[in-house]
């Protein structure tokens, strides 16, 4: 069940991810090409085969799992710029790009960094289940490495998330409202990410649910903008006004 | 559409016996599978009606008057002046400011104005729901309409904003302000003037018997309204095109 969402999210991403390269060539919102890239790219990341397979090639000391981090880091801070741009969230885009937001970057960045040469990182294992399972220090250690590496994206969610409710009540069209309620979805599932060491043990399918909600919701809603504007050039004109005849 | 298929069909057989369904939607423009579809439903729209009366040279209103949902219109009560005004589009309203103004720089009062103005645009205008429910309107007129009908406010207005209404909404409308039954009929478009009996040129005489300042200040309001409608629409313009620049 679980293989089959990783592996249908990955087909998703990676089909986005070639649905832009025309565009990207001709440099038109590149940014999204890589949004929808560093995703695929993170989502590979997490799937078991890929990730010990790359991570073999990095010398199997799970580098792979803080390249995860920060791809998705990178892929988390684009979106939060792209769409508060293109929403117009001029405060929450001073939230992910000013002091504050550089902060929050730099500190979870640095966290993440340093806890994770503090552990003992060898052995590939996905989600440094086997790292976990060492010592009760390496056991605590997974616990703050994870912890920080939810933080920063939670905190870009939740700076969208104001924004994305105002777009699904707006009278934008409406392909662009069902892109920001996905949006927002995607928020709320990062969101929630946050309190997974609080998730009852048995919950196990539950953060692989919310983590792949988020990923195809951001990817699905983003990919839905680029249909909208399709279809709103197809479908042509303005709106008519009151007084057109 | 409160018309149920069994009142239909004998009224139908009243005024076009022994006429197949195909012949009668033949005659009224009606396609085929829309009127098979409402009979199977079991409800039949108020524009089916409204056609293969016109077509049998049977007033549309008198025909609804004969089902129970619409018994009201046989009450056939004058308009008011100001539902009267209403109908009367925005660019024709504007077109009689500048009429007067040209034919009496002076600014003295309307009648001698009006001749040789061209014709008003038959009924309904772009905003002709709204401007006439406004026209009717002493400010309880929507919760009246809301607690007789159970429609939500909020979709009431949708519908008004919209330029829309349903028939049995604009007939219990005209019920809860107290004016004559069609007129809401008028509005929405279903039933021209001539069919709701206002009387020929009917507008044209409201439009006449305004004052210079009535006629001003009406003008005024329905501009700001258009005003209003485009600066939105403009900015939800806008907005779309920065997403698109940004996300597209």
């Amino acid at each position: 069940m679980i293989e089959i969402l990783q592996w249908s999210t990955l087909t998703v991403c990676g089909l986005v991810a070639i649905a832009r390269v025309p565009s990207a060539v001709r440099g038109k919102n590149r940014t999204l090409f890589y949004i929808f890239a560093l995703m695929t790219l993170a989502t590979l990341l997490s799937i078991r085969a890929p990730y010990l397979a790359i991570d073999q090639a990095l010398g199997g000391v799970n580098l792979a799992n803080l390249l995860l981090r920060f791809v998705i880091f990178a892929a988390i801070f684009f979106v939060g710029i792209r769409v508060t741009r293109g929403f117009g969230a001029d405060d929450a885009h001073q939230l992910l790009t000013g002091r504050i937001g550089m902060a929050v970057m730099g500190l979870t960045s640095l966290t993440v960094l340093v806890v994770f040469l503090m552990m003992d990182t060898g052995g590939s294992s996905v989600g440094l289940v086997a790292v976990a399972g060492q010592d009760d220090k390496d056991r605590d250690l997974v616990q703050y490495y994870g912890a920080a590496g939810r933080a920063y994206p939670a905190y870009v969610s939740l700076v969208l998330l104001p924004a994305m409710v105002r777009a699904v009540h707006s009278t934008l069209p409406t392909l662009v409202r069902i892109a920001a309620f996905l949006l927002g979805t995607g928020s709320v599932a990062i969101t929630l990410s946050l309190l997974f060491p609080f998730y009852p043990p048995n919950w196990g399918a539950a953060t692989f649910l919310i983590n792949y909600t988020a990923i195809l919701c951001f990817v699905v809603g983003l990919a839905l903008i680029a249909v909208a504007r399709l279809r709103h050039g197809r479908g042509g004109t303005r709106p008519r006004t009151s007084t057109a005849k | 559409m409160p018309i149920s298929a069994k009142a239909f069909q004998r009224w139908l057989h009243g005024i076009a016996p022994e006429t197949s369904a195909s012949d009668i939607c033949r005659v009224s423009g009606i396609k085929r599978t829309t009127l098979a579809q409402q009979l199977v439903r079991g409800k039949v729209a108020e524009t089916t009606v409204v056609s293969i009366s016109r077509a049998y040279n049977v007033n549309p209103v008198s025909a609804l008057a004969a089902f129970d949902a619409y018994s009201q219109l046989t009450d056939t009560r004058p308009p008011s002046r100001s539902e009267l005004v209403s109908q009367i589009s925005t660019p024709d309203l504007l077109r009689a400011v500048l009429a007067r103004s040209a034919a009496d720089p002076g600014g003295v009062p309307a009648a001698a104005a009006a001749a040789g103005s061209p014709a008003l645009e038959p009924a309904p205008h772009a905003t002709s729901v709204k401007n006439w429910v406004e026209a009717i309107d002493d400010g309880e007129l929507r919760h009246r309409v809301s607690a007789a009908t159970g429609i939500a406010p909020q979709n009431y207005s949708a519908q008004l904003t919209a330029n829309r209404l349903a028939p049995e909404l604009a007939v219990a409308t005209s019920l809860a302000a107290g004016v004559a039954p069609a007129s809401g009929l008028v509005a929405t478009g279903l039933v021209t003037e001539a069919e709701a009996g206002w009387p020929p040129g009917a507008r044209q005489a409201a439009l006449d018997s305004l004052s210079d300042g009535e006629l001003t200040t009406l003008a005024g309001d329905r501009l700001q309204t258009v005003g209003r409608a485009l600066r939105r629409q403009e900015h939800d313009h806008e907005k779309t095109e920065k997403i698109w620049e940004n996300l597209g």
